[in-house]
């Protein structure tokens, strides 16, 4: 083989390889969504859905990121655990998904959980997170602190009204059993007794046995923790039974709350994000963050609560923050740069993740909300 | 021979499986798991034709007490199997005894019963089973320092089980005890006119179908690693019986032909996105209409006269 | 043995009283019969005249009251496991054959009780073919698929599996064709001379009272007459004497 040979050849392969790397930078990187789009979560995780499929509109508007489009991958998990697993399998091994921003059905989170951390598959959820260290490790969330619902609406208890007793209405599902813990641990510091703990269950029709025997043990304020229907039921039950008292509940899609508030007017009152209270807000950091996101939002869906959206749309943009950061799109390496985010400002709050922290919202900008006249207005 | 075309179907559909790996091992690892399920179910509905939709009660049983005894009380896999089968076999004796006695549809809206109550326990248990959130970190499949981690590892296992269950079904198939289940099935007055005990056996088929049950229950919680009362809601219940009709009840590899088509299905329509589920039913209604008994009777057409 | 010789020495099964009721009605008022060694007694009558619930009560599988005596001891009243124990064994309405398994294993669910002894098996199987050589072309069949006389020789044949002491038929000529209910019948009166005792419900008198020794008439749940088939031979003569 002469010299010139030899460099024709060299040259040849270069090429090839060139055209193979710009062949692979150009394929876009997967993001997957297990979501229940039927079953109990469907509300939920259809608009978290939606939410990130806008952030990926965004996104790929602008170019991408470092050069590559995000394309996704949803598939529906039934709100069921081993449906999960099976679509966490198929969204890897034959999506070939890189990423997960998966919704609420945190059963279904856990189920695949172990699968995610043995394939170093990184993940940004909408739901809590598991509790063994190791598959924690791959897994972040948007999801304020539990507590934080709940001293929202202690704050405003104890700042604001004169009651002293308050009883606690929840449904048995995780995220409402940690904040029902949260109120049992801290009403004591608000000046508050917590007279009565009832629970229910999603698919109730009624619930004035609970709601009496607080009414009996004096309680001035329910604090209702639980998503669905159940909220209206509470609220006609409270009328029927003439009980002065006030119906505190937790952060849901408004179109839920407006028959509420037709029920019992001012002393309704509910848990809000800043995105559903937007146009009340105070211009700041947050403020223009959530107009990013709602600009695209309102656009596409006008009115549509854009709550859980909006908390889809911040696990995109830090997964995009954080492979701009680590420059990288390979699992480890976005898990490492989420860990390395601070001072993130994302629609729901401002995020700081770090290794022994996954729960980025740290910050409560929650905020207490009441429909009147139709009209959805922040109480201050 | 006909009668080896469901069984060559199956071996070939999970030798792919295990070849492939990926999705495809896990949709089939749990079609294997639900084989278990759905073995037991036929010993009851399909061989001595009585009709239970509470076996999930015992699968969360076996699966329970797999997840609490691993994970609480440090507990090795098969030991705390083996004590949820135990268990499961001994609440099927506890409920079976009275309830067997009862007919037709009592029987039915009882099990019915142990199923709901059973969910109810998982989910308001909350020291033990932790309700909704559900328990994680169950160790995998195992003994001592040995355990089968990897994909095809856990769907060799599986295999070696359902293979070990259908033969446990085939020989009881042609045992005394099983020619008394179909004796039962038959006719329970021509079955007690020959001196067989018929209040016995249909409860010895409860407890038997009991046992696979908390098998099934307890493998999917070491394959997957997490349990939470949803994995055996009332879906398990409709599952399992669509997998036992679709697969041929009362036959021997029918419980695996149904398992594996009824699993798949689904994946084979997931492309149709939200009509999925339309497709998915469509495609039950023809199975059944088309071959009313089972899959696996397809291809047995005369073989008795031989 | 005291009850056995006070109730005749050739009695093999009697009833003292024997009742049956579905719920609250009774299909049964107080009835005494009995069958002895070797021979065969017909049980006659139209039908709902209450023939089946007779052996139904017999074997226990109804709420039954009074007694039912075999060989002088009394058997347990509503356990048919116990009575077909002892060696009465019936041949349901209907055959109560098992559709969906094959000839073998009908005939051995026969013999179900006996267990493990194989020489004894092989004795009643090779009897079983003895009286019916058509069964043995036929072991692999499923038995649902066979023509009705085919059926009906089944569950004799497994009732014969369980060696019994007492025959009960009920029927056994419902839905077949003259010459078959011939034939079959034909292998009964073979059994019977054999030594074995028979209780036959039939609502073909004729056909009966020719194999019979006796004959009970049935109406409306109570024994109406006691006949001697050499005096009586068909319904015509029935009517005739009891209803006129």
């Amino acid at each position: 083989m002469t010299n010139k040979r030899l460099l024709h050849v060299a040259a040849a392969a270069l090429l090839a390889g060139l055209a193979a790397t710009a062949a692979q930078a150009a394929e876009p990187y997967k993001i997957g969504i297990s979501a229940g789009l039927t079953g109990y979560a469907a509300t939920v995780d259809r608009a978290w859905r939606d939410g990130v499929e806008v952030a990926v509109a965004t996104v790929n508007a602008r170019g991408g990121v470092l050069g590559r489009k995000l394309e996704v991958v949803v598939e529906d998990n039934k709100s069921e655990p081993q449906e999960a697993v099976t679509v966490y399998r198929k969204m890897m091994s034959s999506d070939g998904a890189k990423i997960f921003i998966s919704g609420c059905v945190s059963a279904g989170n856990f189920a695949a959980a172990p699968i995610l951390a043995r394939a170093e598959v990184p993940s940004v959820l909408c739901s809590i997170l598991p509790q063994q260290a190791d598959q924690a490790k791959w897994m972040f969330t948007t999801l304020p602190p539990a507590g934080f619902e709940v001293l929202t609406r202690l704050d405003y208890l104890k700042n604001k009204t004169q009651i002293k007793k308050i009883g606690v209405l929840h449904d048995p599902t995780p995220y409402a059993n940690l904040q029902k813990s949260v109120a049992e641990k801290m009403t004591s510091q608000y000046g508050l007794e917590l007279v009565g703990v009832e629970q229910y269950k999603q698919n109730d029709s009624d619930l004035s046995v609970q709601i009496k025997k607080m009414q009996a043990a004096g309680a001035g304020a329910i604090l209702k923790i639980g998503l669905g229907g159940t909220t209206l039921t509470a609220a006609k039950n409270i009328k029927e039974l003439g009980a002065d008292m006030l119906l505190l509940t937790s952060l849901e899609d408004l179109e839920v709350f407006k028959p509420v508030a037709e029920v019992l007017g001012d002393k309704f009152l509910f848990v809000a994000s800043p995105s559903q209270v937007y146009d009340a807000l105070p211009d700041s950091a947050m403020k223009k963050a959530i107009g990013e996101f709602l600009t695209p939002w309102r656009a596409k869906y006008g009115e549509r609560d854009p709550n859980w959206a909006s908390r889809g749309w911040d696990g995109v943009m830090l997964t995009v923050a954080a492979i701009e950061k680590g420059k990288s799109f390979e699992g480890p390496a976005v898990r490492d740069a989420i860990e390395g985010l601070k001072d993130f400002q994302g629609t729901t709050g401002v995020y700081a993740f770090t290794p022994s922290n996954h729960q980025g919202i740290t910050q409560n900008s929650f905020v207490l909300g009441q429909i009147i006249n139709g009209q959805v207005k922040v109480v201050q | 021979m006909l009668g080896a075309v469901p069984w060559v179907f199956a071996a070939g559909l999970v030798g792919y499986a295990l070849v492939a790996g990926g999705y495809m091992a896990t949709v089939v690892s749990f079609a294997l798991i639900y084989a278990v399920f759905v073995v037991g179910l036929n010993l009851f509905m399909g061989f001595t034709a009585q009709v239970s939709f509470g076996q999930n009660a015992f699968a969360a049983i076996g699966g329970y007490s797999s997840a609490v005894l691993t994970t609480m009380f440090g507990w090795e896999p098969l030991p705390a199997m083996l004590t949820g089968v135990c268990g499961a076999v001994l609440a099927a004796l506890v409920v079976g005894y009275p309830t067997l006695r009862l007919k037709g549809h009592y029987l039915a809206m009882a099990t019915l019963a142990i199923g709901l109550i059973t969910y109810e326990i998982t989910v308001e248990w909350q020291s033990v089973t932790q309700g909704y959130m559900g328990i994680s970190g169950i160790p995998p499949l195992g003994l001592g320092k040995w355990t089968v981690t990897s994909d095809r590892g856990q769907l060799v296992v599986l295999i070696a089980i359902v293979a070990l269950s259908l033969f446990a079904a085939a020989r009881i198939r042609a045992s005394r005890l099983g020619r008394a289940f179909f004796a039962v099935a038959g006719s329970e007055e021509a079955a007690r006119a020959l001196g067989i005990d018929v209040a016995r056996y249909k409860l010895a088929a409860f407890l038997l179908s009991a046992g696979f049950a908390a098998l099934a229950g307890s493998l999917f919680v070491h394959v997957v690693g997490f349990v939470s009362p949803e994995v055996y809601g009332l879906h398990m219940v409709i599952l399992s019986f669509t997998m036992l009709y679709v697969g041929g009840i009362g036959t021997v590899a029918g419980p695996l032909i149904g398992a594996l088509i009824v699993s798949l299905l689904p994946e084979a329509f997931r492309g149709f996105k939200d009509y999925q589920d339309l497709a998915y039913g469509v495609a039950l209604i023809l199975l059944l209409i088309y071959a009313p008994r089972g899959l696996s009777t397809l291809f047995r057409r005369r073989e008795a006269r031989s | 043995m005291t009850a056995a010789a006070a109730a005749g020495p050739a009695e093999v099964l009697a009833t003292v009283g024997l009742t049956a009721r579905y719920g609250s009605i009774e299909a049964l008022a107080p009835t005494d019969m009995h069958v002895e060694d070797g021979e065969l007694v017909a049980v006659l009558g139209p039908n709902g005249a209450g023939k089946s619930t007779l052996l139904r009560a017999l074997m226990g599988l109804v709420t039954n009251g009074g007694t039912v005596r075999f060989r002088g001891r009394p058997l347990p009243r509503r356990d048919p496991v116990a009575v077909a124990a002892s060696g009465v064994v019936l041949v349901p309405e209907g055959r109560g054959i098992f559709g969906p398994m094959t000839v073998a294993e009908n005939l051995e669910l026969g013999a179900y009780r006996l267990g493990r002894d194989k020489a004894e098996f092989e004795r009643r199987w090779t009897r079983v073919f003895d009286l019916f050589p058509r069964l043995k072309e036929r072991l692999g069949q499923v038995a649902g698929s066979m023509s009705g006389g085919e059926q009906q020789m089944l569950a004799i044949g497994r009732a014969l599996m369980a060696d019994p002491k007492v025959l009960l038929l009920d029927e056994p000529s419902l839905g077949l064709a003259p010459r078959v209910t011939a034939e079959i019948l034909e292998t009964l009166h073979r059994l019977n001379q054999g030594g074995l005792p028979v209780i036959l419900v039939e609502q073909k008198a004729p056909l009966a009272l020719k194999l019979a020794k006796r004959a009970y008439l049935l109406s409306v749940g109570r024994i109406v007459a006691t006949i001697d088939p050499r005096e009586i031979t068909s319904y015509d003569d029935i009517a005739k004497h009891y209803f006129a």
